[in-house]
């Protein structure tokens, strides 16, 4: 029981950089036996997250995908072909082009505008001084709380007559605005709620990457005379972009699929200015009991995360080169 | 030097995983009612009171546990919940949902004998409530139906020169009222306005809160409110275009009312609005803790709805929340004795005077307190006036169209005419689709 | 000394931030906290004229919150325990072996990073459905049992650690499953406790697909609790929301503050969020 796994077991490691097993003919009996337990330890150890994830996950993606072209009703247990007409539904469908729009528009606001916020946070952050850490812990704060709960702050603050951002207007005496009960200052407020929200995780990320920028290149850069807003640009900037790719894509992918704050600041009101792709297609499954459609919204959705995940493909391999 | 376990570890943790629902499965003689969570109808937080059902569990041997769940996502829960056959045994619903049940076949009738009884027993408003054509009926009617009404802030109207006795009968009226009732700080900001509206949220509340000017105005849901197929929306004409454009007037000429006071109720018990129309009952039941400077008769008060014109006939909504037995309920004979036993005659008389509510058998009407309560009186002179909820099976989707264009047009996303035509364009999509 | 004066301005700056980051939980807690009469005051009260506890009263007696505690700790408990346990394996078996189908298998795992709960929701929902698993524990934790991302940051850590120690540990005849909990492991903890510290953080916070799933008061577990217990409309209660946030948020934010410098090196570390 105790000797056949050692030798195959120093060839596995390097076997799996590159080298085909059985490759240069003379291995052992007792070698390939090692193998053959070795394929039966690999396909166990895998087989349960093969299992959670092609129950839970693959089958219902598949399913969306099969479901999409047809008219489901559940409670009647009734499948009916459709072809691609829920898709052609889509593009004549006003409240679902409303909620592409504005996940796009919140995606297109929130991505650069936390992204920025927090390399600007990380750079100011990234010399010691007194009480950085207590200043970092503050940032970061917002991150480790659910969603739910800190929308429900949120939720208090805007509210019009009392809240905190209508009082300090009243304050200053300028005019109060309604915040998440206006079609047009509901998404602002949102995406306002969400960069408070996610500006922590984006600083520690840039501040993990800045410890990976050289010293020596700041040096240089100040004895030929260069200044900080230089060095910014010049050095700072360009070396972080990798960071920058990762942040970008990684956020966009997660803005693609907010629900959270928007089901508890408006659920997707006024109006439908505020209503995104999850909630719609939550609204359509759940509420409107249409499951064909809303799995075509998220065929849809599913669409817009690829197209983010090819391009995180696209730009990696660039600065893989680059680097 | 034993190995560990290893399958065994995996084994375990693979079993514990699959019979956690198991060990936390529910016991059999429970019988569970769905209700809706917070103050939308005054009559559900009646079910948190743990005695209420005590007689009849101690009767049966069995657990009546009744469940909150949120207005807004209450109807989603309740259609997952039916699909994955796990749904409650008694539903406590919005009456205005009962088409959407029925369109997905999902509600159990009421027992054809039982029913006869109960519609000769009953008032004629609540005869009205139950009946879905030809003596038909999905569920019982609660006692205290939700009769709208315009509430007033007698103070207010002191404070602002009116007659504290006599609401706005008509529309300019309202507007005159509203106006004068309105209270602005020194930027200009409105702290109070003279009328709330309900403009967010779910689309039936929002439909709900406007219905009597659309129908005072001579439009409708659909042309024949009482059909469960077929017909035609109601609303895309001069009198719909006319009930919206009184409240965009009121926001936007007169400033009057404002878009920053989404809870019509909340803000009247708070004093933070002067008038507003939506069930009185409600106002009823939170008002002695909300607001108890503000007590019934000589604090607020209720009546009919503004007309257009002078003279013209009253209109105002007329709802109930219905005790309803869905087809996938696991205990349904228990659930109608349940629901029979809560709606009887002597039941009706002991809840409703309990609750302040008003009863729905004839004879419970003669009795005290009712018969002097000069609330229940009120509620009654208001009554003849009420009209329930078109039946037809589309309505969840006429009113998602309705409350989307009520929406569009007070938020100036569309103009009154864009809105109620797209409405109009949806409403009969719903209205096909729910015909097949 | 221009240097100097820069330095000072960071510092006001970045702390000037720092106040309206925590103006929000700063807020939440007066408002749970005070008077009822001073919460609508204005202009507004910085600091309760006395600490009052009857939002917490009103709020604690509303819904059942040990409840909500006992469900989101049973699904956090057991999606970690499990995505972990098997995450360490797969990580090992794909970092250390070669086997057919090796790299198909990988991909197909972390391909599923590419189709969220957000957008499988629906067809999940019908096939717990169908199963009888709606409103359950397994129908909450169905999509949860395992993990691409500790797979994939497992599997990354353990080509980083020297193989050696692998071989001689099988040199002395341990087998795989020894290899894997006994020495691999503990060389990897750090990874690991981040890992399992984000996946807990996501799992406890987790809403989208719990608030599907769940239909019973007595399933729910704290994000679709505290969802749930917000009047939709009302603007009344404000104190008792309150409370109920903090009484959500607070042991949350009470292991971050214990905890801030772990937490935030595990994010920096595995990039997740």
């Amino acid at each position: 029981m105790t000797l056949p796994s050692s030798p195959a077991g120093r060839l596995a490691p390097r076997l799996s950089r590159g080298a085909t097993p059985g490759a240069g003919g003379g291995v052992s009996r007792v070698l390939r036996r090692a193998y053959r337990r070795h394929y039966f330890h690999a396909y166990l150890f895998v087989a349960p997250v093969l299992i959670a994830f092609g129950l839970f996950r693959v089958w219902p993606a598949v399913q969306t995908l099969y479901f999409s072209l047809f008219k489901v009703e559940l409670l009647r247990g009734q499948l009916t072909f459709v072809g691609l007409q829920n898709f052609a539904d889509l593009v004549g469908d006003a409240i679902f082009r409303q909620a592409f729009v504005n996940t796009v528009i919140y995606a297109a606001v929130i991505v650069p505008v936390a992204a920025g916020l927090g390399l600007g946070l990380a750079v100011l952050c990234h010399e010691p001084f007194r009480g950085r850490e207590v200043l970092k812990a503050i940032y970061f704060a917002p991150m480790v709380t659910s969603t739910v709960a800190a929308a429900m702050v949120w939720w208090w603050l805007y509210n019009p007559q009392y809240g905190l951002f209508n009082v300090f207007l009243r304050l200053l005496h300028l005019p109060t605005s309604s915040w998440l009960l206006s079609s047009t200052m509901a998404l602002p407020s949102i995406i306002l709620f969400s960069v408070w929200k996610t500006l922590g995780y984006n600083m520690v990320i840039y501040l993990a990457g800045l410890q990976g920028v050289p010293q020596e290149f700041y040096e240089v850069a100040t004895l030929d005379g260069a200044g900080a807003w230089q060095r910014f640009w010049r050095i700072t900037l360009p070396l972080l972009a990798p960071v920058t790719a990762f942040i970008l894509i990684y956020n966009g992918i997660f803005a693609f699929q907010v629900f959270d704050q928007v089901f508890v600041l408006t659920g997707g009101g006024p109006a439908n200015s505020t209503n995104v792709v999850v909630l719609e297609l939550y609204r359509q499954a759940f509420q409107r009991y249409r499951f064909g459609y809303a799995s075509a919204q998220a065929m849809v959705l599913f669409l817009l995360i690829l197209g983010i995940t090819l391009l995180q493909f696209r730009v990696s391999r660039r600065y893989e080169v680059t680097y | 030097m034993g190995r560990p376990p290893w399958w065994g570890v995996l084994l375990v943790l693979l079993l514990l995983v699959a019979g956690l629902p198991g060990a936390f499965a529910q016991p059999k003689t429970t019988i569970t009612i769905w209700y809706p969570a917070g103050d939308i109808t005054a009559s559900a937080f009646h079910f948190r009171d743990p005695t209420l059902f005590l007689p009849f569990e101690v009767a049966h041997n069995v657990k009546v546990e009744p469940v909150a769940l949120v207005y807004d996502t209450m109807q989603q829960k309740i259609f997952a919940a039916a699909a994955a056959r796990d749904v409650a045994d008694i539903l406590f619903v919005d009456q205005s949902w009962v088409p959407g049940f029925l369109k997905e076949d999902m509600l159990e009738p009421v027992d054809p004998a039982k029913a006869r009884r109960w519609l000769d027993s009953v008032s004629p408003e609540m005869v009205e409530l139950s009946d879905y054509g030809g003596g038909k009926m999905f569920g019982y009617p609660q006692y205290g139906i939700d009769v709208y009404g315009i509430t007033w802030n007698k103070a207010h109207f002191r404070e602002a020169g009116l007659d504290p006795e006599r609401p706005p009968q008509t529309w300019d009226e309202l507007r005159d009222y509203a106006k004068r009732l309105t209270v602005r700080d020194a930027a200009g900001n409105i702290t109070r306005v003279g009328y709330a509206i309900r403009h967010v949220g779910h689309p039936h509340g929002v439909v709900h809160k406007h219905l009597w000017a659309i129908w005072a105005a001579g439009a409708d849901l659909v042309d024949n409110p009482l059909a469960l197929k077929g017909g035609q929306p109601k609303f895309n004409n001069p009198a719909g275009r006319a009930a919206l454009k009184l409240v965009h007037d009121m926001i936007y000429v007169d400033r009057s009312t404002s878009l920053a006071f989404p809870d019509p109720r909340a803000a009247f018990l708070r004093g933070i609005a002067s008038m507003q129309i939506s069930e009185t009952v409600s106002i009823r039941a939170r008002q002695p803790r909300e607001a108890p400077g503000m007590p019934w008769g000589t604090g607020w008060g209720t009546a009919l709805p503004p007309v257009p014109k002078a003279g013209m006939r009253p209109v105002t909504n007329l709802n109930a929340w219905m005790y309803t037995v869905p087809r996938q309920a696991r205990n349904k004979e228990l659930a109608w004795r349940l629901i029979e036993w809560v709606n009887s005659e002597i039941k009706d008389y002991e809840l409703a005077k309990r609750f302040e509510a008003t009863p729905r058998f004839k004879a419970n009407w003669a009795k005290e307190p009712f018969k002097s309560d000069s609330y229940a009186q009120t509620l009654l002179k208001m009554y003849p006036y009420g009209r329930k909820y078109p039946i037809n099976l589309g309505l969840n989707g006429i009113m998602d169209a309705l409350g989307a264009a009520i929406q569009n047009a007070w938020h100036n996303r569309m103009s009154i005419e864009e809105a109620l035509a797209l409405a109009d364009r949806q409403a009969r999509q719903a209205i096909l689709d729910a015909a097949k | 000394m221009a240097r100097l004066a820069g330095r000072a301005m960071v510092v006001v700056v970045l702390a000037g931030g720092a106040v309206v980051m925590i103006l929000p939980f700063y807020w939440m807690l007066v408002t749970a906290v005070s008077p009822a009469p001073e919460i609508t005051a204005f202009p507004p009260r910085w600091v309760p004229s006395r600490i009052v506890w009857d939002h917490f009263r009103e709020a604690w007696t509303t819904a059942p919150w040990p409840v909500y505690y006992k469900n989101s700790a049973v699904v956090a408990v057991v999606s970690v325990g499990c995505s972990m346990f098997f995450g360490l394996f797969a990580g090992y078996a794909f970092a250390v072996y070669s086997f057919p189908l090796q790299t198909p298998l990988f991909l197909l795992i972390l391909g599923t990073l590419m189709v969220p709960v957000q957008v499988t929701s629906v067809a999940l929902y019908v096939l717990l459905a169908r199963w009888g698993l709606v409103d359950t524990y397994t129908g909450i934790l169905a999509p949860n049992l395992a993990s691409a991302f500790a797979v994939f940051l497992i599997r990354q850590a353990i080509r980083s650690i020297p193989i050696d120690l692998v071989d001689a540990a099988r040199m002395d005849g341990a087998g795989e499953v020894r290899i894997v909990l006994g020495i691999v492991a503990p060389l990897i903890k750090p990874v690991l406790a981040a890992v399992a510290m984000i996946l807990f953080l996501n799992s406890w916070n987790d809403f989208l697909w719990p608030v599907i799933v769940i239909n019973s008061e007595h399933m729910r577990t704290l994000p679709v609790g505290i969802a749930l217990f917000k009047d939709p409309y009302g603007f009344i209660n404000y104190g008792p929301l309150m409370a109920a946030t903090v009484i959500a948020v607070a042991p949350m934010l009470a292991a971050y503050a214990l905890s801030q410098r772990f937490m935030i090196r595990g994010v920096a570390l595995t990039g997740m969020k």
